[in-house]
């Protein structure tokens, strides 16, 4: 027998780079949520914010209800704010690297904290998640995305809290255990989900919250109450909303060129060459600099759309700016959103949707949780994605009475299923014709050499 | 029952890896331990240096629990598009990779988070 003695796996100088990395990143995203918060309050006055905020943990967050019009925009920056704070928390006590993964669910959450996300309604997902983990003997931080993005359930939270008609105590206690017994199945739930589409839907937690969503509606719809539908979608927002994705843009470019320098073009063009199949972490692949910049386009492409299509520029639209902009340090860049950004324009124009409404234009913006099919098999195929994905996420918000916030990571999951279903079996069936050569020559001499 | 089955989809991903460049042999051996195993996989493909680095890279990338625990379960699920090397890498405790005179060897050592590589051993082939 031979004994090895296993050196560390990583050379210290790379931990010396990834630690300058890490305090820049966390230094960074603390100042953007800081940022936020203190605008929201600068701009509504403390006391009016504080009271939103207030006024937002116990006022019904299925799809759509936009903090913006319900408490204000002051109160749903700092609702956001508050958020994305706890993401944060939680991945900070978790010794977990803020990395392409951990950026985009903390910039998800926050985006999502404009019109669904409160603190009441994520902390029993945590908790769920947390139990789950322990149960099954794992850390916290293994499971830690999934409790990030899991917080798409939080609106069955605060239904339960709120919108079954009973009385305020056992109503808590309902929601308390309703949302920890959501976040405990949620685990096995994404693990399976994740197979079905392969990666190719970048919201795998859309998916498997919009499964689970489907169960919860339909048991507490049996259970009697009658869930209102409408919600709120603010359609005149402030200029002050109106230019608060700029902010967003102009920090994130900034930030990426003081990080990186000139280096992020070089940076920037191993992104555009990437296909973006989960997991693609942008900041470990390149550079904290190019992934920032990459952030920083995309999002600029998403304002670019929403100003062209004259669609308002409220709290959910900047939640999904805010959304791409976290996907695009893992996954998402200007080469694969743009061909599917382009068949959900052409499935609104042919079926004659007013791509200005809310449906298609939240529809066009988290259509680029389907970005890897357009960066893995070319621009048809993801402009076939987008147009099939417009078609389903404007039924599938239904199907679970707006519960899961991420409907278009339902629609995005259940699209890359086909289309990847399709692909793969034509691709498992049909050899390429050099290969089939090349073994029956093999074949050929084997026959030979006998 | 739950250590098998991550040791056949981590051979399912590596030998995925493998059969990506069309290799005419492949040679997948499994040494287990108590404390770990060790797997050797060799294939009669030639391989230049800067792609044994990749390899290498992708095998010792930095331990990523929070990608290992989700990600991670699609290693040797997913036989479709490239094989992905850092599903395994995320997952392992080592990989090593060689020239050998007719292809490439590549050495991956495993163990559990009470895994004392100071124990770890494999049988020796001489």
């Amino acid at each position: 027998m031979v004994s090895f003695r296993l050196p560390q796996k990583r050379p210290v100088e790379g931990v010396f780079l990834i630690k300058n990395e890490q305090r820049f990143l966390f230094v960074l995203v603390w100042g953007m949520i800081a940022g936020w918060a203190l605008a929201g309050l600068a701009v509504q006055g403390p006391f009016e914010a504080v009271r939103g905020v207030a006024e937002l943990q116990l006022h019904p967050a299925r799809l759509i209800n936009d903090f913006t019009l319900i408490a204000g925009d002051g109160a749903a920056m700092v609702n956001a704010a508050l958020v994305a704070a706890l993401g944060l928390l939680l991945v900070r006590a978790n010794g977990i690297r803020l990395s392409g993964p951990t950026v985009a669910a903390v910039f998800t959450m926050m985006g999502f904290g404009l019109f669904g996300k409160t603190p009441f309604n994520v902390l029993p997902i945590f908790l769920g998640v947390y139990l789950s983990a322990r149960f099954m003997g794992k850390r916290f931080g293994e499971y830690i995305l999934m409790a990030l993005f899991g917080t798409a359930l939080g609106p069955l939270v605060t239904l339960l809290a709120v919108e079954t008609g009973l009385p305020f105590v056992p109503a808590l206690a309902l929601a308390a255990g309703g949302g920890i017994l959501t976040g405990f199945v949620l685990p096995p739930v994404a693990i399976t989900m994740l197979r079905l589409h392969q990666g190719y839907n970048l919201y795998n937690i859309g998916l498997t919250s919009g499964f689970v969503a489907l169960f919860a509606s339909a048991l507490v719809l049996a259970g009697g109450p009658v869930l209102e539908t409408g919600g709120f979608w603010n359609t005149d927002p402030s200029s002050f909303l109106g230019f608060l994705p700029l902010s967003i843009i102009v920090v994130l470019f900034a930030a990426g060129w003081i990080s990186g320098g000139k280096a992020v073009f070089r940076g920037l063009f191993r992104i555009f060459s990437q296909p973006g199949r989960l997991p693609s972490d942008y900041i470990e692949l390149t550079s904290a600099g190019a992934a920032l910049v990459n952030m920083s386009l995309t999002t600029a492409m998403a304002w670019g759309y929403v100003l062209l299509v004259g669609a308002p520029v409220n709290g959910p639209v900047i939640g999904g700016m805010l959304t791409i902009a976290g996907f695009s340090a893992f996954g998402k860049h200007p080469r694969n959103i743009l061909p599917v950004l382009a068949g959900v324009v052409a499935a609104g124009l042919l079926f004659r949707k007013d791509l200005s409404a809310p449906g298609p234009v939240l529809g066009a913006l988290f259509s680029t949780t389907l970005a890897p099919i357009a960066g893995e098999f070319g621009i048809p195929a993801g402009f076939i994605a987008g147009f099939i994905h417009l078609t389903m996420v404007l039924q599938t918000g239904g199907w679970h009475s707006g519960i899961s916030l991420y409907n278009n990571g339902l629609a995005g999951g259940l699209t890359a299923t086909i289309i990847i279903a399709v692909i793969e079996w034509y691709r498992s069936n049909k050899e390429p014709r050099k290969k089939r050569e090349r073994h029956s020559k093999h074949e050929e001499s084997q026959e030979g050499s006998v | 029952m739950k250590r098998k089955e991550f040791i056949l989809h981590l051979i399912g991903e590596i030998a995925h890896f493998i059969l990506d460049s069309d290799p005419m042999r492949m040679v997948i051996s499994l040494h287990q331990e108590e404390d770990g195993l060790h797997l050797a996989i060799f294939d009669d493909t030639e391989r230049t240096d800067e792609e044994l680095e990749k390899i290498r890279t992708a095998l010792n990338n930095a331990q990523r629990p929070e990608l290992a625990g989700y990600y991670g379960s699609m290693a040797g699920y997913d036989m479709f598009g490239t094989a992905r090397l850092n599903l395994v890498g995320w997952q392992i405790k080592r990989g090593d990779v060689s020239r050998t005179d007719s292809g490439t060897n590549i050495d991956l050592w495993f163990g559990g988070d009470r895994f004392d590589p100071g124990r770890f051993s494999i049988p020796d082939e001489g």
